[in-house]
């Protein structure tokens, strides 16, 4: 077989993602006429969850582009598919603003507004003409940079040479320089702003960290994946050793994230801060707030530290998984209670049920649509990347 | 594989084995310049600054500094802080990039853990000589005493700075220093001088590079290293905590502990390459520290500017945003309008945009700009110590406790001190330690150059 054997979307992928994106707007319509507060908070929970997904594989790109990474250069074309669902999540976090923002967010409200002076004062930035022209601003960047960094990798495989190849360095630089501006803004946007009057410095950074570690481990999941179907065959333990890596260490940031700004906050203990945690830590809550931690740190970080189960297929398989859990934990522990608050439930809900997962199987679907989608478009390795020969000849010693 | 042709050479001029070993044991082996010895001279006088100011400090107390009870963190603090910060470059260099498989670190990793070992033993003293009452010192080791129940306070992060510092630089050093012992060994085998022979055979712990040896070598490295990264981390992180964790505005914000860590690696990296440009122009090893080791740090300083730039915007933004008066009184009207103005702009400017200059390739390739910019992130870094140490300090909630604060000469002193023990550490390691580990460069001469490696 040879390597670069040209993807192409099986049957039953397309169906299974079409299948899964009628699933998802039957439940999400459902939904809508049940509880609109819920379904709309599930649909940012999603939304925020793909997006960071293609968010995290971009960097993991720029990031082998500047570091000059060699063994990662065969994979590269599967950051590029998911970072192709870029334009995809900016149709449906539009219309969750337009539709749904009302639903989420405390501040649009202007009769809330008039009577607490903390929404006055962040009206200046809270308000919905300076929120969407943010929005648009934001995916603006991120939908060109990814545009054409994908252009520029796929210049490369019919041109070959160098040029293509440092003018996709540079743009991953400015990638990343435009990504520390614009996730900040967009995280504090979409989701801290729902808990309006908390705050903490930290908060994006932590949200970026989450969106690198489980974009690298989706990376890997699907690098797996076509692995498993014949693509790939120059694929070696050696290649899965440093994947686990990739989830084993920015696992351990996202601990010290999370443990950070938890800690901080305990310590200090103002009440206009510990607010946040008090609700979350308390009641029902609890389970799925230190429930996180063991999936996104505790479960990877024992898990991947011998070696034999760290460069094994299935076992990455498996906590890939289970961070995708996690991430989907993690994100609605963030969004839940304070979206759903309100005065018959003064805790926000606290129930995962069919409206949970059949929206998050119709972003499910439209994400698999879109990366699969892409995968098919290009050659499935960049044949004339420079350092091409070293990712199928990499070995570790 | 390696491909010279897409990511250059890493040792330069064609050297052999022989050529690496002979250049880097030359200033062991040779009389010391002149230059050395008239900075050396400088250095001690510098540290004869310093004993003189510690003396004064210790025999009359701190009431000599210029601190007050609003202010009672002054410089003490601020070097303090900057020296740990530079510290931690050489465990960047040596351990981060080793994880990462950075093969251009090896020419660059030795000095930079060197000025690891020096910056660390700097900054250890300042807390020391804060206390006072300098006999008092060890108080702060929890151990079963006969003071009655008189224990340190293990919630205080100021004990935490204690045990992460002194492993930190016990762990530092021991990794330096086994880093060496197969060099020493090489010095043995080719130095003329018997009494070199002597001591560094001593040294080297009988080295006689096995292949056994290097097996357990190359293991005791990793394991050291793999201890060292996360202590790195912490050593910061709880640095940041003996301000992030109190309720003063301007100290407690999430975000403190990352971006300690990030802005230290970002002055420990500009230290290595102030030092590393002085180092390759004076011994001429411009065949290994080359131009691409320069534009690569260069790269990396470049990319944690834009992060110390984020993370001074989101402090500002959240400073409002938080719509907490007190937050918004300190980063508004006492650093970016006030009095301080001159040292918060000055940290603006050197850290967030003077670096963005490394964006231009004709920049990172002009050694004397690059050697300019190092010095301003190292102002600069030393700038905002001084911004979170003193704006924070000098007006809190009370408005009558609102004070100023200037260094008197004998907290100049100290720092002065602190810096000649620091350079003359720095010339003694140049002229009694191979300032670039020969092995590990011979380790990858082969696969990164285009040279003859062996003589014909």
């Amino acid at each position: 077989m040879t390597i670069d054997k040209a993807y192409t979307v099986p049957p039953g992928l397309r169906v299974l993602s079409l299948l899964l994106i009628v699933t998802g707007i039957a439940t999400f319509t459902a939904g809508i006429l049940i509880d609109p507060q819920r379904t709309w908070a599930n649909y940012l929970i999603d939304s925020y969850f793909f997006i960071s997904l293609a968010i995290g594989a971009m960097f993991f790109l720029a990031i082998q582009y500047i570091t000059q990474s060699g063994w990662s250069s065969m994979f590269n074309r599967v950051p590029e598919a998911m970072g192709s669902y870029l334009p995809y999540a900016g149709v449906l976090m539009l219309i969750f603003i337009i539709f749904g923002s009302h639903s989420i967010y405390h501040w649009t409200h202007h009769s809330a507004v008039e009577s607490d002076v903390l929404l006055q004062h962040k009206s200046p930035y809270l308000n919905l003409p300076f929120f969407i022209i943010r929005f648009v601003v934001i995916f603006g960047a991120w939908i060109s940079l990814m545009v054409l960094l994908r252009r520029l990798s796929l210049k490369q495989d019919i041109a070959g040479g160098l040029t293509n190849f440092h003018k996709s360095e540079y743009y991953s630089k400015v990638f990343i320089f435009v990504l520390a501006l614009t996730f900040s803004l967009g995280t504090f946007d979409w989701i801290m702003s729902i808990d309006a009057h908390w705050f903490s410095t930290l908060f994006a950074i932590k949200n970026f960290i989450s969106a690198f570690l489980h974009g690298s481990a989706v990376v890997a999941l699907i690098v797996i994946l076509l692995y498993q179907q014949g693509y790939f065959p120059k694929l070696n333990k050696a290649h899965l050793h440093d994947f686990s890596k990739y989830m084993f260490i920015i696992g351990i940031i996202w601990a010290y994230m999370w443990f950070t700004q938890y800690l901080l906050i305990w310590y200090a203990n103002m009440p206009e801060e510990t607010v946040y945690y008090q609700t979350r830590i308390s009641s029902e809550w609890r389970v799925l707030f230190y429930g996180n931690v063991v999936l996104n740190w505790l479960f990877p970080f024992l898990f991947l530290m011998l070696n034999k189960i760290a460069d094994n297929k299935y076992a990455l398989l498996f906590t890939a998984a289970v961070l995708m859990v996690g991430m989907w934990v993690d994100l609605y522990v963030q969004i839940m209670p304070g979206s759903t608050m309100s005065d018959t439930s003064p805790m926000g809900l606290n129930s995962i049920g069919l409206v949970e997962i059949g929206t998050f199987l119709g972003f499910l679907g439209v994400f698999t649509f879109a990366v699969s989608r892409s995968l098919s478009k290009a050659n499935l390795i960049p044949v004339k990347h420079p350092y091409l020969e070293e990712s199928l000849m990499h070995e570790l010693h | 594989m390696y491909n010279t042709k897409v990511r250059g050479v890493l040792v330069e001029g064609n050297k052999s084995y022989a050529d690496i070993t002979r250049d880097i044991i030359e200033p062991i082996e040779s009389k010391v310049p002149d230059w050395w010895k008239y900075a050396f001279i400088i250095s001690i006088g510098a540290l004869l600054f310093g004993v003189w100011a510690s003396y004064i400090t210790i025999s009359e107390g701190i009431g000599t500094w210029g601190l007050n009870n609003s202010v009672a963190w002054g410089w003490g603090i601020i070097n303090f802080v900057w020296w740990i910060g530079i510290g931690h470059a050489g465990t960047a260099f040596s351990i981060f990039l080793l994880i990462v498989r950075q093969k251009w670190r090896t020419s660059i990793n030795r000095a930079a853990e060197a000025m690891t070992v020096f910056a660390v033993l700097c900054a250890g003293l300042f807390p020391l000589i804060h206390m006072g009452r300098i006999w008092m010192a060890f108080y702060i080791m929890p151990y079963p005493n006969t003071r009655g129940p008189i224990w340190v306070n293990f919630n205080s992060p100021l004990f935490w700075d204690v045990v992460a510092i002194s492993t930190y630089l016990m762990a530092s050093a021991v990794f330096w220093y086994v880093g060496m012992i197969p060099d020493f060994a090489t010095i043995r085998d080719k130095t003329a001088s018997k009494i070199r022979k002597a001591i560094y055979g001593f040294l080297s712990f009988g080295w006689v590079g096995s292949a056994r040896g290097w097996l357990r070598f190359e293991a005791l490295a990793m394991i050291l290293g793999g201890l060292t990264a996360p202590l790195v981390i912490s050593v910061h992180s709880i640095v940041a905590m003996d301000f992030a964790t109190s309720v003063m505005p301007g100290w407690h914000t999430t975000v403190f502990p990352p971006y300690f860590v990030i802005g230290a690696i970002f002055s420990g990296f500009s230290m290595v390459l102030t030092l590393m440009i002085i180092i390759r122009t004076v011994y001429k090893y411009q065949s290994y520290v080359t131009d691409s080791h320069i534009n690569a740090i260069a790269k990396i300083l470049v990319f944690i500017s834009l992060i110390m730039g984020t993370a001074y915007s989101t402090e500002i933004f959240i400073a409002w945003y938080s719509g907490s008066e007190y937050e918004y009184y300190t980063f508004f009207n006492n650093r970016i309008s006030g009095d301080y103005t001159i040292a918060f702009y000055g940290m603006i400017i050197c850290n967030a945009i003077i670096p963005q200059l490394f964006w231009f390739k004709k920049i990172r390739k002009n050694i004397i700009l690059v050697f300019i910019i190092s010095l301003f992130v190292n102002l600069g870094m030393w700038f905002e110590r001084y911004v979170i140490v003193v704006t924070s300090l000098s007006k809190d909630y009370l408005p009558s406790n609102w004070s100023t604060y200037t260094p008197t000469v004998v907290e100049i002193g100290v720092y002065v001190g602190t810096l000649g023990l620091f350079i003359c550490g720095v010339l003694l390691f140049l002229k009694f330690i191979p300032m670039i580990a020969i092995h590990e460069v011979k380790g990858i001469l082969k696969p990164t150059s285009n040279g003859r490696y062996h003589k014909k």
